[in-house]
């Protein structure tokens, strides 16, 4: 059995699943008596394949091109439909990546086949191959196997084989083989944009030592900014509690309480906050709990340090006018 | 986007893993094992059975008294004195009428109340152990799975659709999006319990209404620990009276379980006048009444949940067999309502259903023609006989408490025939009386808020009832027209929803001038008043991702 694996790279870095595949491959391979080659896709991406060649593999095939620098559905599948057709493997073997996600079932569908995504195991019953893979997150285990002709493809989850039980190639290197596509700019509907980095989460609310909460009290979204110049003065972060991110006012990121974060900050400024428990749970181990709210009989106040009976919209811009003056 | 969704193919689906259902598929299982070492043909394997549960585990979603007759229990587990999680036997059985200020024991326990014999136990844990045994036969069960959607095919079912998982508030699908699972059964057995959605749906279109519409009583529930001495374990005590009007259908309990734990709820039946009474707080004045305050006083809430049940009985039993599907337990509507007990039949009810099960799979027949054998032994077992008996009680105490039991006392001596036979009763909500509004919001501020030690606000008990749901999906608390809500029920009704829900899901919200209704539906503890009781009907109650919901521990 020919075994082509598939791997992943982005801007010259591996995703080391593609190891772990590999590693699926060769054990297949040895199963079978079969033999496994490697591509790696992209441009200027020769030393990766290079690397590839180092492992116990038959062949690498290095698939470059222009227009495969950055990822695009059309051109992975132009591109590997033809290097699959030259090299005629039996089957192909991907990392189960977003990527790999995004673009595989269309190339076995443009290939006229099936593809078996997101596998952890497989076995040898008899010369036909069954794949395993997890159903009802995990409860249960299905077996898989083709009914047609090859290629067959598959995709490996991550964490499913052991990369560091890859062999290394006995006699030092394997043949790197560029392989040759051919794409048209025009085959390519999509424009790849700059790459998005994926911002770190935009807020740790646990490291924060100042935190200034709003309630219902606040009314409306357009009143927000007045908690925010008061955070900004006190150098803290902005929180709420359920129901203003349930509105949308505020990112779910920012909810305190038992279906959100659990903070711990120097002080906690609780503005317009009833203090109903599911909310309290989420803050009560601020050190010091200052609360203002118009009813004096909120349960808030049971567990402030200090409490302030007032309107929040006269004591917002008050705080942050005071703020502002000692700062100069 | 059309999904394309995985294939499975069982021979039995069981949508709940309650009595009813974990009942079915242990009974199953049995039988099959039994009919395998027969030798006799097809093959079958207890491994063809699933079951789905929405909740976090088995029995996480279970909530009942619970006073249990173990005659059904003892059918299916004939020695489960010994294995199962039984809380403790009824030692001193009681009825007592609540005024404001008194409590009067009935001078004899009418015999339907009567519970010698009978356990107190947590249903959460006997479901949870029932569970347990059905896994250990190879049956499927897959928690935190939901049913979505029944595939129709012909005239029948032929499966269930599984809920999307990873779908976001707008309903667009997140980086963990999963589709459902279409799972194709030759039977699908629906035990969704109470008012269950699947079976709503598929009892309309259909068309496969009882006599009567269904109704159904609303149940709030909390367990406390007490201080030690302050309830007998294996006391029982019903309750009417204080503090519904004899113009309410409903009554309280107090149970003293192990451990000085104390089991307490009350009932009321989704049918009263005043669009703006609210369960939750006639069941916070019941803790007050001198009777439960001083059990109570001193101790601690340790869980808090609610329940709809379905009262309506016999008559109310939509037609429970079709081509490829059976529905058991609550669902079909098998609860006594005159002993509010309905353990027992549904257990009995999943028993019966496998019994037909096996017949139609070893006759390669699962179409309605074979499947009928399953109504035919329900009229042939003792759930009939029971119902059968009070098959007009309910609506007997349509007029009222006095005239009912005047009527409920004339069917007990006439085998439950009672003057009127059928009697007939209309759906619940029909009995608002509207309200003079002015299309102004009720101010809601003023609404109960317990003091924090005997008595809780909703929220608080929310809380305490474990609720949690994957916040960032669509709301699965579909309402159809919002319009209505903000315009003709705000003057009509003044927006019951805002009161007959016991987990303060519903809020009506200032909006510009007018109004508008907000839904929290994370605080939905899945039981189902909203469905049952807003006057427009326009509330669809769905299932939200699997393992969203309450946490029934101890319950």
């Amino acid at each position: 059995m020919k075994l082509l694996v598939i791997t992943e790279q982005r801007q010259g870095k591996w995703n080391n699943t593609s190891f772990e595949t590999l590693a699926a491959a060769q054990q297949i391979a040895a199963a079978t008596s079969g033999t496994v080659s490697a591509a790696v896709v992209g441009k200027s991406v020769a030393a990766l394949a290079e690397q590839l060649a180092t492992k116990d593999v038959a062949e690498v095939l290095l698939v470059e091109h222009e227009l495969l620098e950055s990822y695009t559905p059309d051109g992975y599948c132009t591109g590997l439909k033809q290097v699959i057709e030259a090299a005629t493997p039996d089957l192909v073997l991907f990392p189960h990546t977003y990527q790999v996600r995004d673009f595989a079932p269309a190339l076995a569908a443009m290939l006229g086949k099936g593809m078996v995504g997101d596998c952890v195991g497989f076995r040898n019953e008899g010369g036909k191959l069954v794949f395993v893979r997890q159903m009802f997150q995990g409860k249960t285990a299905a077996d898989v196997t083709f009914t047609g002709a090859a290629p067959w493809f598959a995709s490996f989850q991550s964490g499913a084989f052991r990369a560091d039980l890859l062999t290394a190639h006995r006699s030092g290197k394997a043949p790197v083989n560029a392989a040759k596509v051919e794409l048209k700019a025009e085959d390519i509907r999509t424009k790849p944009l700059e790459l998005f980095q994926e911002a770190k989460s935009a807020v740790d609310l646990t490291q924060s030592p100042v935190i200034v909460a709003i309630g219902r009290g606040i009314k409306a979204r357009e009143n927000i900014a007045q908690a925010e110049a008061l955070a900004k003065a006190l150098g803290g972060e902005i929180a709420a509690t359920r129901p203003i991110c349930d509105e949308g006012w505020l990112p779910l990121e920012r909810q305190i309480g038992s279906s959100g974060q659990t903070v711990a900050p120097k002080l906690y400024l609780a503005l317009g906050i009833s203090g109903a428990i599911q909310h309290v749970v989420g803050m009560k181990g601020s050190r010091t709990i200052v609360a203002v709210n118009k009813d004096q009989h909120a349960p808030i106040f049971e567990i402030a340090d200090y409490g302030i009976v007032a309107d929040i919209f006269e004591v917002m811009p008050a705080l942050t006018a005071e703020l502002q003056k000692t700062k100069g | 986007m059309t999904i394309q969704r995985e294939q499975l193919e069982a021979d039995v689906l069981i949508v709940g893993a309650g009595p009813a259902g974990l009942g079915c598929a242990l009974h199953l299982a049995n039988l099959i094992t039994k009919h395998n070492a027969s030798g006799a043909k097809p093959e079958l394997s207890p491994e063809n059975i699933y079951v789905l549960e929405k909740g976090r585990e088995v029995g996480a979603h279970q909530l009942s008294g619970a006073i249990l007759d173990p005659r059904g229990l003892r059918e299916l587990v004939p020695d489960f004195e010994k294995t199962a999680p039984l809380d403790t036997r009824v030692t001193n059985d009681g009825v007592y009428y609540l005024s404001e200020s008194r409590a009067w024991k009935l001078p004899i326990t009418p015999p339907p109340l009567a519970n010698h014999g009978n356990y107190i136990v947590s249903l959460n844990k006997i479901v949870k152990w029932l569970g347990g045994l059905v896994e250990k036969e190879g049956v499927n069960v897959f928690t935190q799975f939901a049913g979505k959607e029944l595939i129709y095919e012909g005239q029948g079912i032929a499966g269930v659709l599984t809920e999307d998982k990873g779908v976001d508030k707008n309903g667009k699908p997140k980086e963990n999006f999963t589709p459902g699972y279409e799972l194709r059964a030759k039977v699908t057995v629906l035990s969704e319990g109470t008012h269950g959605s699947l079976t709503k749906e598929m009892v309309n279109r259909l068309k496969l209404d009882g006599l009567n519409p269904q109704v159904y009583g609303i149940g709030v529930k909390e367990l406390w620990e007490a201080q030690p001495g302050r309830i007998e374990t294996g006391f029982v005590a019903h309750t009417m009276g204080w503090p519904l009007g004899s113009d309410m259908y409903g009554g309280g309990w107090v149970y003293g379980m192990r451990d000085n734990r104390v089991s307490l709820g009350s009932v009321v039946a989704l049918e009263y006048a005043n669009p703006e009474f609210d369960p939750h707080e006639a069941f916070q004045k019941f803790k007050t009444h001198p009777f439960v305050r001083r059990i109570l006083e001193g101790g601690k809430l340790v869980r808090y949940g609610a329940k709809t049940l379905p009262y309506g009985g016999w008559y109310s039993m939509p037609r429970s067999y079709v081509d490829g599907a059976l529905i058991i337990g609550d669902s079909a509507s098998l609860l006594n309502a005159q002993r509010l007990k309905g353990i027992h039949t549904a257990i009995k009810s999943g028993m019966l259903a496998a019994e037909t099960i096996l017949e139609a799979l070893k006759a390669g027949d699962t179409s309605a023609k074979t499947l009928k054998l399953y109504k035919e032994k329900i009229d042939q077992s003792y759930i009939k006989e029971e119902l059968w008996k009070v098959r007009n009680f309910h609506q007997a105490f349509h007029g009222g408490l006095w005239k009912g039991m005047v009527h409920a006392a004339l069917q007990y001596i006439t085998g439950g025939r009672g003057l009127v036979d059928p009697m007939r009763s209309e759906a619940g909500y029909k009995d608002y009386a509207k309200r003079n509004g002015n299309g102004t919001l009720v101010d809601q501020s003023t609404r109960f808020k317990g003091d924090g030690k005997l008595t809780f606000d909703r929220l608080t008990d929310v809380f305490h009832s474990g609720t949690r749901h994957e916040e960032d999906q669509p709301s699965h608390l579909k309402v159809r027209d919002l319009d209505i809500c903000s315009s003709r029920c705000v003057e009509e009704y003044g927006n019951p929803c805002q009161y007959f829900c016991p987990a303060a899901v519903y809020e009506m919200v200032k909006e510009g001038d007018g109004s508008k209704l907000k839904i929290n539906a994370a605080n939905c503890v899945h039981c189902k008043p909203c469905d049952i009781a807003d006057p427009y009907q326009i509330i669809d109650w769905t299932v939200p991702e699997g393992g969203g919901g309450p946490s029934y521990d101890g319950m």
